[in-house]
């Protein structure tokens, strides 16, 4: 198999993607060798910000058309997981957690050889910890939702790396890593992973104007 | 008058590829100058139809679905490949953040994996713009009255590029008026048309609703007073005799948004001397606002431009008629490129529109 350069666009996290994420990706796609020598776009689906995912796929898918690349979506969770996987030291249960906002999580639990075992999910933190005290084991969390509830979680024992350690943040290698071996998606096709449904019932709740019934 | 300049870029054949996902329709078009290759629009209506309204996180999560499919039936429809595409189009705002995002996200992709100029055009100038495309298209100077569900505006359009906003909404947009008065009344959505159809058998003088901002010197609009004044007579009525006069108290309702749209026109057409007056905007389909603009043209002997309907919605092909007389971004000075909002606007941006004074006006919502 020939060398296969992957450009990776992770999607978790603030919109902030709106003004950067462009300009990264030009520029690691420059350090590839330039476009010409990049073979596949992988892109996370979330669960992160509503907004910040739809940037980052909507970037990808843009730049799946424009370059007749094939794109591959990647759960969040399973880059976060994935990279939790390979810390020294991480050789049993992994728990990916990233900040849901709202004051909730998304979670995901993965086992020693990256398998999941819970499939991604929102909790409150209390919730998670809960469930986490239930297991046999010890998992290793990580994600900026370990971080933020860190108290909430460590109540139960479970190991949490210092704040500051790169672990904690979702790695685009990680993404790539994973799409390389996935299976195709269609250009656009990308299903983001919203795990909540639209705002619409708050939204009615909100509206001041009265119905007539 | 065209300056030099603006003959020059009007005439200049360039193959646009334009995309606009400001509020709940996703468009993209292809313009070959001012001629319209293609024009796909893709409404969410039925998507927003249980709210009454457009609610923003389904909007933006439509978007995303749609843009990829309906930029290539835009260019199918075309007939062309990006290969022919020499600069990308986007509305940059103003509209809702997360719907927009979508679509500047696509543009700014598509056109730096290519190394095009980008296009950040103001959703307004757009609707202004419409004008300008062919098979008729009108050139400035004239008076531009747009009235849709997201916006109500009087603007002086003296040259390609820009306008002088007259005036404005200062609340609700006419066409959110319709929409919020069709649920109250238990109609459909979007309101607009489903309220003229109502309307058509009712008595516009059954009920008394106040001409809003009559007295008012200047040329801005507000709609807020009369989706009051029905709540109160729907309250008055009891549900009974609401449901049963439904088709007069659309058809006042209907009447007064008439009365207050053709007031302001009027005040501007006396203020000064124009030749040609354009209404545009979704609900520049309502039947009797065209017969009354119509007739008020008449009067003053000024000619009347009725944007076509597939154009008075919102549109790519508007945006990309924009396009061809705002500034593009040369490749890379766009990646960063941001939306923005309503009431808030890049500092710098080389968005053309609004080029009259501020300071009096609100921003739009
Ligand atoms: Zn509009």
């Amino acid at each position: 198999m020939l060398h296969e350069s992957l450009l990776g666009l992770s999607s978790e996290g603030r919109p902030r993607h709106a003004t950067g994420l462009l300009a990264e990706v030009e520029a690691a796609a420059a350090a590839a060798g330039g476009w010409q020598d990049v073979d596949l776009i992988a892109v996370g689906l979330g669960p992160g910000s509503f907004t910040g995912v739809r940037v980052g796929i909507a970037t990808a898918q843009g730049l799946s058309a424009s370059l007749g690349l094939p794109a591959r979506g990647v759960c969040t969770l399973d880059a976060l997981g994935r990279g939790i996987g390979a810390e020294p030291g991480a050789e049993g249960q992994r728990l990916a957690v990233l900040d849901g906002f709202r004051g909730e999580v998304f979670a995901a639990l993965y086992g020693e050889d990256g398998e999941r075992i819970w499939e991604p999910a929102v909790y409150k933190p209390e919730q998670l910890s809960e469930r986490v005290a239930d297991l046999d084991t010890t998992p290793l969390v990580a994600g900026s939702g370990a971080v933020r509830f860190r108290h909430e979680l460590t109540e139960h024992g479970v190991r949490i790396p210092d704040d500051a350690d790169p672990v904690h943040r979702v790695a685009a290698r990680h993404v790539c890593a994973i799409a390389a071996t996935a299976a195709a998606g269609e250009v656009g096709q990308l299903a983001p992973i919203y795990l909540r449904p639209p705002d619409a019932e708050r939204w009615r709740e909100r509206d001041p104007f009265p119905t007539a019934e | 008058m065209m300056s030099a300049n603006e003959r020059e870029q009007s005439t200049r054949a360039e193959l646009l590829l334009a995309i606009e996902t400001s509020c709940d329709d996703t468009c993209a078009a292809v313009l070959d100058g001012a001629r319209i290759l293609s024009n796909v629009i893709s409404s969410q209506a039925a998507a927003h139809e249980g709210f009454g309204g457009v609610v923003p996180e389904v909007a933006a999560r439509h978007h995303l679905e749609l843009a990829t499919p309906v930029i290539d039936a835009a260019l199918g429809e075309a007939g062309v490949t990006l290969d022919d595409i020499e600069a990308v189009a986007v509305t940059a705002g103003p509209g809702l953040i997360g719907a927009l995002l979508v679509g500047v996200s696509t543009a700014k992709a598509i056109a730096a994996a290519r190394r095009l100029p980008l296009i950040p055009v103001d959703h307004l100038q757009g609707h202004v713009a419409a004008n300008f495309l062919e098979p008729e298209p009108l050139a400035p100077p004239f008076l531009c009255l747009v009235a849709s569900g997201g916006h109500t505006l009087l603007a002086a359009v003296r040259e390609h590029g820009g306008y002088e906003l007259l005036g404005q909404t200062l609340d609700d947009a006419a066409g959110e008026a319709f929409d919020k008065s069709a649920r109250l009344l238990g109609l459909g959505y979007p309101g607009g048309p489903a309220l003229e159809k109502e309307a058509e058998g009712g008595d516009p003088e059954a009920f008394e609703m106040p001409v809003a901002m009559a007295r008012d010197p200047g040329l801005d609009f507000s709609f807020s007073g009369l989706k009051t004044a029905l709540v109160y007579r729907c309250r008055e009525l009891g549900p009974e005799q609401t449901a049963a006069r439904r088709a007069d108290l659309a058809a006042s309702f209907q009447a007064a948004v008439v009365a207050q749209l053709t007031a302001k026109l009027r005040r501007a057409l006396r203020r000064n001397p124009w030749e040609a007056v354009a209404l545009g905007g979704g609900v520049a389909a309502n039947g009797p606002l065209r017969e009354a603009v119509g007739r008020l043209c008449e009067e003053h002997g000024v000619r009347l431009k009725l944007v076509p309907i597939a154009l008075c919605t919102d549109n790519a092909a508007m945006i990309g008629s924009a396009a061809r007389y705002a500034t593009p971004i040369a490749y890379p000075d766009y990646l960063g490129y941001d939306a923005f909002a309503s009431g808030e606007r890049q500092a710098d941006g080389p968005i053309s529109g609004d080029i009259g004074p501020k300071s009096a006006h609100r921003p739009l919502v």
